[in-house]
């Protein structure tokens, strides 16, 4: 048996040599140029297995024991942590004989409900982290939809070359909302993971499913159309509008289920809401591509489309201000504020244009393209201000304690 | 109640139990070992730091996409004349197992220590280890649209950062604050309940450095029972405003059906950032949406439609 060398004596050696290490002994001097390096350093560890030992650099290593079976280093064959915490020793009186039946439940109960407490310290819930796109989606979407509905209406009234532009204005409106939702993901490069399962508990879930059947229908409904096929076309675009009654609603639903008190508190009215401004932004923009194609002042589906713009904005201011009303001091976010603003001015908007549409018979039809310019303006800021005063609404702590309280 | 909803995306096994948190906020401490251990483990980055952002010695504020372990501190800087009452006649009653040791300060004229008075002239510095709930209805996990996330066979919440594509739909759906997305990473994150200590039989890393068993960690049912002592404990003892966040309560009263970490709290909810009442807002909130919003939409479909039948029939 051989004793290691002790190896003392050369670090008693270092200290005394008056603390400086010495230096290690420069054994090889880099070579002077590039190719040279290349041939001394690099030729020679060719082919040699040089990858890190676990993973691939930037990216986590797989989970796997090393062996079948083996064990983890101090791992134990069941979790024992409650029952040997020094806290239950018989001379602590941490937690020595149960509660009278019922007592627990009382002492929560005595916390949780009756009046709010003063003193609220949030956050409580997070913003929601979505971004411009969500909005502008939430308008593509909706002309989408309400395009639908009036390509069907068309159908029924037998104006086949109007019905055939509304299918095309809903494919049109419909061609940006990928984008704009893809790129609203944070993870973009993984938007196909949408569609790995259906969960129709998720509103996401069956939003995305929806816009992808809307999607084709509309796109193969155009086609027919483009190819002369007018039942068939006429047939995908009903279905189409079916689709769309979900597809035009279930963005309220996608709010309403959040922790948010504005959202949460308007749920069956946020899918009437939106639905009423699908319908009127998808009225107007088909009314506007009709008039630029030539499509007469008087003809009976502009006259139908004025009626259609003007009552479901209506339906929405109505809905609104009942909502409004309902909802009392949690309204807040959407009447004061950035978003407040925004909400007031798509109002002022709607209410020119009731004006303007009542004023025919003094003003003329000139003036009635603008209606519908003034519809479209007006979708678009009450989904920016429906989005953006959620998140006011999240970060107000008292409303949202208050909401918690019932 | 601990047994997972069939329709949930799940893994199954039968030979484990449902595990969970115990946060007891009357031992805690305020040390943020836990904080520490779970970046460690987790491999999380830091926060930056910021001096008071949770308006106290608190430098982390809240629960995030890399925080998944937050001690809030709660400074009760006022004594009001309610627990001066309290306090003078839980000592009368000689209920205060452990008063702490006064300072010497409080001695008045006479040399003498007015014990009431001293303990209710002391300021209050509450601690709570917060975490994810992982809730019996788990508002994060209903609202998720690509599956990342799921109920492990410890009955737990956990989000698979393979399938996450950052949609941000589960940020809101919490009621409790939690989940939240990472700006720079994309995708959201959350606490695991260390699912991949307890696949090898170790306890969560937040639980093992707790240095006060704060935390506490186990079976489900065996920490509610301990918990439920506690409670009965800390009562007899005089303070009576104990209770438990999140377990023991009846069947229609539970939060989210039920939380599997849940607290000992010893002021209202809302002093800690909680709500009073939660339930996974999907499972709240969705039916009657999606009715109401369904239904308008078919009234729309006929409304355009009878406005173009009648335009039509209009010469």
């Amino acid at each position: 048996m051989t004793r290691p060398r002790p190896t003392w004596p050369r670090i008693g050696g270092w200290l005394r040599s008056g603390g400086v290490p010495p230096a290690p002994a420069r054994t090889d001097a880099p070579p002077d140029t590039a190719a040279e390096r290349q041939a001394t350093w690099v030729e020679p560890r060719r082919g040699e297995q040089i990858t890190a030992a676990v993973g691939t650099p930037a990216a986590p290593g797989a989970y796997r024991a090393g062996a079948e079976d083996a064990g983890v280093a101090l791992a134990r064959p069941d979790w024992e942590d409650a029952r040997w915490s020094y806290l239950y020793g018989p001379d602590t009186d941490y937690a020595t004989e149960g509660p009278a039946p019922g007592a627990l439940a009382a002492a929560a109960r005595r916390m949780r409900t009756g009046e709010r407490p003063a003193d609220v310290r949030g956050p409580i819930v997070k913003e929601p982290v979505w971004s411009w796109e969500v909005p502008v989606y939430f308008w593509f979407g909706g002309i989408a939809s309400g395009s639908a509905f009036v390509g069907l209406a068309c159908d029924l009234a037998r104006d086949g070359r109007s019905a055939a532009t509304a299918r095309k204005v809903a494919l049109a409106a419909l061609a940006p909302c990928p984008v704009l939702l893809i790129s609203d993901l944070g993870r973009p490069a993984r938007f196909l993971n949408m569609l790995r399962i259906v969960k129709p508990r998720s509103p996401m879930s069956t939003g995305t499913w929806c816009l992808t059947m809307f999607g084709n229908l509309i796109g193969l409904a155009v086609g027919s159309d483009l190819l002369g096929l007018h039942r068939t076309g006429r047939a995908l675009g009903a279905a189409a509008a079916v689709v769309a009654s979900y597809l035009g609603s279930y963005t309220g639903v996608l709010l309403a289920t959040t922790a948010v008190p504005l959202w949460a508190r308007s749920r069956v009215f946020l899918g009437p809401i939106f639905i009423a401004t699908a319908t009127a932004t998808g009225a107007a923009a088909t009314r506007l591509t009709l008039t630029a194609t030539g499509l007469p002042e008087g003809h009976p589906t502009n006259r139908a489309l004025q009626s259609v713009e003007a009552g479901a904005m209506l339906a929405e201011l109505a809905l609104s201000s009942i909502n409004e009303r309902r909802l009392g001091g949690l309204a807040a976010p959407l009447l004061e504020g950035r978003h407040g603003l925004l909400f007031r001015v798509a109002k002022g908007a709607v209410a020119a244009g009731l004006t303007l549409t009542a004023l025919r018979p003094v003003l003329g039809r000139r003036p009635q393209a603008a209606v519908s310019v003034l519809y479209l303006a007006a979708g678009l800021a009450f989904r920016v201000a429906w989005v953006g005063a959620g998140r006011r609404s999240a970060a107000d702590d008292v409303a949202v304690a208050l909401t918690a309280r019932r | 109640m601990t047994t997972a909803d069939p329709r949930e995306i799940s893994v199954r096994r039968d030979d484990v139990p449902r595990v969970g948190f115990f946060t007891d906020t009357t031992v805690c401490i305020g040390c943020k070992a836990c904080e520490v251990a779970c970046k460690q483990w987790n491999d999380l980055p830091a926060d930056d730091s910021e001096f008071e952002r949770g308006r106290s010695y608190d430098h982390t504020g809240a629960l995030s996409a890399s925080t998944w372990r937050h001690v809030r501190f709660l400074d009760l800087l006022e004594p009001t004349e309610e627990r001066r009452t309290q306090a003078a006649e839980a000592l009368a009653s000689g209920a205060g197992g452990n008063a702490p040791s006064l300072p010497a300060t409080h001695a008045n004229g006479d040399g003498q220590v007015d014990v009431a008075e001293a303990v209710s002239a002391m300021d209050r510095w509450i601690f709570m280890s917060d975490v994810c709930k992982h809730c019996t209805n788990a508002g994060c996990m209903d609202a998720c649209p690509t599956g990342a996330l799921i109920r492990t066979e410890f009955q737990t919440v956990f989000l698979q950062p393979d399938v996450c594509n950052g949609c941000g739909y589960c940020v809101p759906a919490c009621p409790f604050g939690v989940v939240d997305r990472d700006h720079i990473d994309g995708r959201a994150g959350k606490c695991t309940l260390c699912y991949d200590r307890l696949q090898d039989g170790l306890e969560p890393a937040c639980a093992k450095a707790c240095p006060t068993d704060s935390i506490q960690f186990g079976p489900y049912d065996d920490l509610v029972e301990v918990a439920a002592e506690r409670v009965a404990t800390l009562h007899r003892r005089g303070m009576e405003d104990a209770y438990l966040y999140g377990a023991g309560d009846d069947a229609d009263e539970t939060l989210a059906g039920g939380l599997g970490a849940f607290f000992l709290l010893t002021e209202p909810p809302e002093r800690f950032g909680l709500p009073a009442q939660a339930d996974s807002p999907i499972q709240e909130h969705v039916v009657p949406a999606t009715l109401a919003g369904v239904g308008a939409g078919l009234l729309a479909v006929a409304g355009v439609a009878a406005a173009f039948l009648r335009g039509a029939r209009r010469p």
